[in-house]
């Protein structure tokens, strides 16, 4: 691979060198972060590790992406300071400290030399190791302060930053590969720990930056949106995103990778004689194709059109809370918390004021919350959380807003629109919060979707990825045929003693299955009505509102 | 906590309950202790000790609610420690008993300072 950048010269680490480091850590940490999200068992197996810290590191980017500044110190110090603001999850909280422990290591420092480095994170581990009573040995915890150890002693032979972290990074994998030896449930799932995994993707993808080496993701795509710079970039064209994986024998992996990083950028060629994952981005995808197709047989082909990616990471990013209809600032102003379109169309059409795009997996932090309520041309403004996990930040914007702020604490999307229908704009907000938590607890809720790990649960043995039926909030149902799983989930919410009976739909699945599915249940419950709407929900296939 | 098997019955007390969520805590990420939910009477708690304090577990219509009175550590994200000790606590109760708990509430008593910054 050419060499792209010169960083091995360099004895100092400046402010704007500690950007970049961030910069590559949080784009590697991205294109792991699925598997990360699989490995997560412990200490509860919700699948959300590596969304969780991809989230945290990305509100520490956003203190820095703007700036320019030059010491080291006062860069650390923004990125401790949007890790803690955003921090989400146990591991989210652990990351968060050790970037504060670092931030006060390196406090004083123009630039940092590699004793500084190394006693930097050996703070930020120590940090990190008060934040609890009882540390957890093979976790996050350990690997942590193993690459301080580790860091500590290589600055004693070394000043280079990227010698150091050479070692840190062996070490910090050397740790995540012993998690299992080390907290039995690990063992038991046969994962290392998710946590562990992730800080140490985040260390490879800084050492990989100061290696020259791509980090996968287009490092422009991290930034956060200048308008003028989508502009411009927009303009010259993103190309095609480009990946693939050559099975042949003999296969040369540094010539492939030579030749694949002359096509385009952001080249990536990793594997072995007889595998070779190749990823570029490239304005004709039918050249490196064409390249592959000579040395073997080609396998997992994806091209993506990267312009329309980066219109959608724009639009995601950039996303606004929906104000819905003008109002007069004496109303009543309706926040509610919905993930999905379908279902943000639902809230608006019933008058919602803002919608905040979040739910399960995906919570959305108190200062979006916040937002969304001082974006509502109303003093007086309701939210709906519409998740138990979103409680608790629905109530902290509550209680940092100046307006008068009543949080119905609904559980569920079903509670939410519920909720909606109750509300009168005759009333004052206290009545109204009132009659909408009434509201809300009236309606049955059912969730389906799948275990992402195997557990033992209310009595149920579940293995991974077969279908679950949540009842308000608890797991009753366990299954693999959609169809007995719907059927046994309704029988639990006794749906022969209610009236009418809404499926949302989510993105996975078509308006034809559930409308099939519709038609049998029909036949069913002969008594009860039942209506069909396009959630566009992530995770749940289906969510079901009974009343 | 009752349990009726075929052959016989189940029955946790609400103190066992609370050893096994204040173990749980204690080992969730921030919390860095707990405190007796009435200070007053609470003296003698926190001289003795007690596996369980800081923790109230009450059983009602045999459903499960644990009150968790903690101390968490300065500088953390306040709300995502307190999640993930709901999270913790819901979850290590409900693996080891297999009853489904009702509800867990963290009442976030006091902040310690151990890196003053």
């Amino acid at each position: 691979m050419s060499e792209k950048r010169d960083n091995r010269s360099r004895p100092f680490v400046d402010g704007q060198d500690l950007k970049r480091w961030v910069s590559a850590g949080l784009s590697w940490l991205r294109h792991h972060q699925e598997a990360i999200n699989a490995l997560n068992v412990f200490p509860v197996p919700d699948g959300d590790t590596g969304i969780n810290m991809v989230l945290t590191m990305q509100s520490a980017w956003q203190e820095i992406a703007d700036s320019a500044e030059k010491s080291v110190d006062k860069v650390a110090q923004m990125v401790a300071h949007g890790a803690l603001m955003g921090a989400r999850g146990n591991s989210g909280v652990i990351l968060s400290q050790i970037w504060r422990g670092l931030a006060r290591g390196l406090d004083g420092k123009e630039v940092m030399t590699g004793n500084d480095l190394a006693t930097a994170i050996d703070l930020g581990a120590k940090t990190a190791y008060k934040g609890v009573i009882h540390p957890v040995e093979g976790t996050i915890l350990t690997v942590i302060r193993e690459a301080a150890e580790e860091a500590l002693q290589a600055a004693q032979k070394t000043q280079d930053a990227r010698i150091i972290l050479e070692h840190m990074v062996a070490r910090a994998q050397d740790a995540v590969n012993r998690t299992p030896t080390m907290l039995p449930v690990l063992a038991e799932a046969g994962v290392v720990d998710a946590g562990g995994q992730g800080l140490y993707v985040i260390l490879e993808g800084m050492l990989r930056y100061l290696r020259g080496e791509s980090v996968a993701e287009d490092l422009r795509l991290m930034r956060v949106v200048d308008l003028a710079a989508v502009h411009a970039q927009a303009e010259a064209g993103y190309g095609y995103d480009v990946q693939f994986i050559i099975v042949g024998s003999g296969l040369d992996v540094a010539a492939i990778r030579a030749d694949i990083d002359a096509m385009g950028e952001c080249a990536l060629v990793v594997g072995e004689p007889t595998a070779v994952k190749v990823h570029v981005h490239v304005p004709d995808p039918g050249v490196p194709i064409s390249y592959a197709v000579r040395l073997g047989s080609l396998r997992d082909v994806v091209v993506e059109d990267m312009q329309a990616q980066y219109q959608e990471f724009v639009a995601g990013r950039e996303r606004p809370p929906v104000v819905g209809a003008p109002m007069a600032s004496t109303e009543i102003g309706v926040v509610a918390v919905v993930a999905g379109d379908g279902l943000a169309r639902v809230f608006q059409s019933l008058g919602a004021s803002a919608i905040v795009h979040g739910g399960q997996t995906m919570n959305p932090s108190t200062e979006e919350i916040l937002r969304a309520v001082e974006s509502v041309p109303s003093n007086r403004v309701i939210i709906l959380p519409n998740n138990k996990n979103i409680v608790l930040a629905a109530q902290q914007a509550q209680e940092l807003s100046k307006k008068h702020v009543a949080v119905v604490p609904t559980h569920t999307i079903p509670q939410g629109i519920a909720a909606l229908l109750a509300l009168n704009y005759q009333s004052d907000l206290e009545e109204n919060a009132a009659a909408m938590l009434q509201a809300a607890q009236a309606v049955h809720t059912g969730q389906v979707t799948t275990a992402t790990r195997a557990a033992t649960l209310n009595g149920l043995e579940i293995k991974e990825g077969q279908l679950i039926g949540i009842h308000n909030g608890d797991l009753c149902v366990a299954g693999e045929r959609m169809d007995e799983v719907i059927a046994a989930l309704l029988a639990k919410m006794e749906v022969e003693k209610l009236e009418i009976v809404t499926f949302y739909y989510g993105t996975d699945v078509s308006r034809e299955e559930a409308e099939t599915l519709v038609a049998s249940l029909r036949e069913v419950y002969a008594d009860q009505e039942f209506e069909i709407i396009e959630g566009g929900q992530p995770h749940y296939f289906y969510v079901i509102s009974a009343e | 906590m009752v349990q009726t098997k075929p052959g016989g019955r189940i029955e946790i007390s609400s103190a066992a309950i609370a050893s096994l969520a204040h173990e749980a805590v204690l080992r969730s990420y921030g919390i860095v202790g707990t405190v007796p939910k009435d200070l007053a009477t609470g003296i003698a708690n926190t001289l003795s000790r007690g596996s369980r304090r800081g923790v109230v577990v009450r059983v009602q219509d045999n459903q499960i609610y644990i009150d968790l009175y903690v101390i968490i550590e300065y500088g953390t994200r306040i709300a995502s420690v307190a999640r993930s000790a709901m999270n913790v606590v819901k979850y290590t109760v409900e693996k080891t008993i297999g009853i489904p708990v009702a509800e867990v509430n963290v009442h976030v008593e006091d902040l310690h300072i151990s890196n003053p910054d």
